[in-house]
């Protein structure tokens, strides 16, 4: 190993060519993945996305919703309602031809996002009045009401009382199930989103999420999310410095809404399928927290590394009947490990093991291969210590 | 409806798998540690076992009826295998659970275990969720456990499609049902009303509060309104699914003075209901308390002592009712397998039959189409009778896929012959139904028959 090499490893510089080489990884990856691992990828990447925008309010502004699941089921179920009801009543089949479903695409994710961002405005101007624990209660409250009004199909019962419709909106607790359609292109033709392998919608999701991921990252370097943290850091000091600590969480909470929002209309229509218990219930609103968890909630790209830990853990928790029975145990072990060892989830545990790997490369021009065994061996004599005091505790 | 037109070509989409290279893909998804993927489908028609992939609910509040139907596609497969197998070769069966992704466990099990046909499912409310990915799959799915009647309904244009304009036509192309379902069963709930209870006019209901008590209520009335029955309904609950406490919903049926209590509980609900009900005096104060799928073994197992006698519960199949030596040869390997099993009621569940049909009728299909090419085993199935089925001779209509199966009305009684510490059935009714009578009694109704 060159002395390049080992300095390039224990510093930050090698962040372009990383990040180069992962979006070559990203773009390849398709052509030679199956279609379940291709199909896998594409949600995970949108919970990337999903998660990375929950984490504006949690890790950014020091906000705990525990309710982010209201804004992807109402962008589920208006890309239910886009797909079935709203696109064919606006003729986009006789409009549009053969591209017809990607116009119906492009409109699912901008009413996705307008409707998400309705319910942010609204819900969020109520939830920032309190804080902290009480924050977490109402966004929990307010995103269980939207799971009873989809499961009790109380849109449609309204609608009904009013002569419109049959009583039937949601579909209760079965929810919306629908066909994205096929497009037809420079004579070729195919599924915009396959069920099996999403081949082509995986672009698509890709493009769509580095530009979300991309537009958090903008926010986040901007004064505006210098003065989320800075309301995370000590609320009082900012109010002190003339920030409008509850206006600036209400936008905060609004912009996380959108983002997650956008990631809902993706992510029903991958899976074509909206339903109360799937997409509103309180414990989709944990997915996110536990991936920002699991992944860092003090990085941007935490919750990234959170989502694809979160799902590639529980791909292989399902090939291992033993495991997939007890397979929320599985997920409380991964979970006390990084509370006990890391300090800001995986995100923190990889610049960890990048410093490790600087002080391996040179204990290992030092002392040669043994150098390496020994330290390793501190470590985890380190390690099992500190776990030892912890549980102590 | 061509039904050729309809179908998807069978493997268009999961050949897509492995575009390059099926195997051999490392990730680390940030932990470091290297796994091998494979992304391919369908175990083609070469060498090697013929794979049957299921998917049950095997955790939660039907944990003993998933439970019970992998327990009887068990036994079916273990019955083939020592055979000799199908044309030489040995079947593999992996059942999972629902999980919290069942389209995911369902691709998974076409694309990573290559399964070459398809059990499930224990939820209808999933398996119309999942009807869009079987269809995109290709290989044959046969449902064994389900209760909602859309999902083999194909007439689209009388109840309109269920996946493009909120209609309750379900059916998809290459799905196939061998239980009689929620249509079969509330018929027959109805005619048994009818002929027992003429004179009966107070009826009540309760129901678990999600689509399948809606809709078995609204069947009920529907049949029971196009036999001609005239009855008030006094009190409609419907406690939370796998609710643990149902008193609430009792006392206000009980309120209500009923001659009559129809329910739709089933699985854990079914034990916690008559288990409450008991404790209420509910079945002191009424003259009978029907339910749709609650007649299993395990039910009755778990309940002991507290299940009253006398009232009548009804299930898609009861071991020994219908005098036939295919049934009894199931019961007697079914027993033999579990007798020392503590996790297993010795005794097949409800879905025991439809279980045992579908192994069977898959085996009989891919012998006679000379492999597992998913078009060759569909056009056998389509119209396929299965003489040697425990419940009698089924066949599985061409178009809508639908088994002629019959459901069974039972008495509760501690006099019946069961192997296990608890109530069993007594004086069983086998009732059926063809799709021409229940389009019939159900005009006026947009209630699809699915059958």
């Amino acid at each position: 190993m060159s002395y390049a090499f080992r300095d390039r490893l224990a510093t930050a510089d090698n962040t372009t060519w990383l990040a180069v080489a992962v979006a070559a990884l990203l773009l390849a990856a398709p052509f030679f993945l199956g279609g379940f691992q291709t199909s896998l990828l594409t949600r995970t990447l949108i919970f990337a996305l999903f998660a990375v925008a929950f984490n504006l309010l949690y890790g950014y502004t020091g906000l705990l919703s525990f309710g982010h699941a209201m804004f992807v089921s109402v962008a589920g179920y208006t890309t239910a309602k886009t797909a079935t009801v709203i696109a064919p009543a606006l003729g986009f089949g006789e409009l549009f031809g053969g591209i017809a479903p990607v116009v119906t695409w492009i409109l699912i994710l901008a009413l996705s996002v307008v409707v998400a961002t309705i319910v942010a405005v609204t819900i969020g101007y109520l939830s920032v009045q309190l804080e902290e624990i009480y924050f977490a209660l109402i966004t929990l409250a307010f995103s269980m009401a939207i799971f009873v009004v989809f499961l009790q199909d109380t849109i449609g019962e309204l609608l009904h009382s009013f002569g419109l419709g049959d009583g039937t909106w949601s579909n209760g607790s079965d929810g919306l199930t629908f066909r994205m359609g096929e497009v037809q292109l420079f004579g070729s033709e195919f599924r915009l989103v396959s069920l099996v392998d999403p081949f082509h919608y995986y672009f698509l999701a890709l493009f769509i999420v580095t530009l979300g991921l991309y537009a958090l990252w903008r926010i986040v370097r901007s004064p505006f999310g210098m003065i989320c943290q800075a309301i995370r850091e000590n609320p009082d000091r900012a109010r002190a410095l003339g920030i409008n600590v509850t206006y600036h969480q209400w936008m905060t909470f609004i912009i996380s809404g959108m983002f997650s929002g956008l990631a809902g209309g993706l992510l029903v229509s991958l899976s074509g399928q909206v339903n109360p218990e799937a997409h509103a219930h309180w414990s989709f609103s944990a997915v996110p927290v536990l991936m920002t968890v699991i992944g860092g909630p003090y990085s941007f790209l935490g919750p990234v590394f959170g989502a694809f830990a979160h799902e590639y853990l529980r791909w292989i928790i399902r090939q291992f009947p033993l495991l997939e029975e007890y397979w929320q145990f599985s997920f409380g072990v991964l979970l006390l490990i990084v509370v006990l060892f890391l300090d800001n989830g995986v995100a923190g545990g990889i610049n960890r093991f990048r410093a490790w790997l600087g002080v391996a490369s040179t204990r290992y021009a030092d002392d040669g291969a043994g150098g390496v065994v020994a330290f390793t061996r501190e470590t985890v004599t380190h390690y099992l210590s500190l776990a030892g005091e912890k549980l102590a505790r | 409806m061509s039904r050729h037109g309809d179908r998807p070509h069978a493997t268009s989409d999961s050949n897509l798998s492995g575009r390059f290279s099926r195997r051999g893909f490392l990730a680390a998804a940030g932990s470091g540690a290297a796994v091998t993927l494979a992304g391919c489908s369908g175990n083609g028609d070469g060498e090697g076992p013929i794979r049957i992939g299921g998917t049950y609910l095997l955790s939660g509040l039907a944990e003993a009826l998933g439970a019970g139907s992998e327990a009887a596609a068990q036994v079916a497969v273990d019955a083939i295998n020592e055979d000799g197998g199908i044309d030489g070769r040995e079947i593999e069966l992996e059942v999972r659970d629902h999980g919290d992704d069942p389209q995911a466990q369902v691709r998974s099990l076409v694309q990573e275990f290559e399964a070459d046909v398809l059990l499930g499912m224990t939820s209808s409310g999933v398996t119309l969720n999942t009807g869009p990915t079987w269809e995109q799959l290709g290989v044959p799915i046969t449902l064994t456990d389900i209760g909602t009647p859309w999902i083999t309904e194909h007439d689209t244009e009388t109840y309109g499609s269920y996946y493009e304009e909120d209609g309750t036509a379900a059916g998809i192309p290459n799905l196939f049902r061998t239980n009689s379902h929620t249509a079969h069963m509330t018929y027959a709930m109805a005619q048994f009303t009818v002929d027992n209870y003429p004179d009966i006019t107070r009826i009540a209901n309760m129901g678990p509060d999600y689509a399948y008590g809606e809709q078995t209520w609204e069947y009920y009335q529907a049949y029971l309104d196009g036999l001609g029955f005239d009855y008030e309904v006094v009190e409609s609950q419907f406690p939370e699914l796998g609710s643990g406490d149902m008193t609430p919903q009792i006392t206000n049926v009980m309120n209500a003075d009923p001659e009559l209590v129809f329910t739709s509980f089933w699985a854990s609900d079914t034990v916690t209901f008559t288990d409450q009900a008991a404790e209420a005096g509910l079945f002191d104060e009424v003259v009978d308390v029907l339910d749709t799928i609650g007649a299993s073994p395990d039910n009755f197992e778990a309940l002991g002592d507290t299940m009253p006698e006398g009232v009548h519960y009804s299930g898609w199949y009861w071991p020994g009712s219908y005098d036939t030596d295919a049934d009894q040869a199931f019961v007697d390997r079914y027993q033999e397998t579990y007798a020392d099993d503590d996790s297993i009621t010795e005794y097949p569940t409800f879905t025991g039959g439809s279980t045992w049909a579908a192994v069977q009728i898959y085996a009989d299909a891919i012998e006679e189409a000379g492999g597992t090419n998913p078009d060759d085993l569909i056009d056998v199935m389509e119209g396929y009778t299965y003489d040697d089925d425990p419940r009698g001779s089924i066949t599985l209509d061409s178009t809508h896929h639908q088994a002629n199966a019959s459901c069974v009305i039972g008495e509760s009684s501690f006099d019946a012959d069961v192997p296990y510490d608890g109530a069993g059935q007594v004086n069983i009714e086998t009732y059926e139904i063809e799709r021409e009578e229940a389009l019939d009694l159900l005009e006026g109704s947009d209630l699809p028959p699915g059958m």
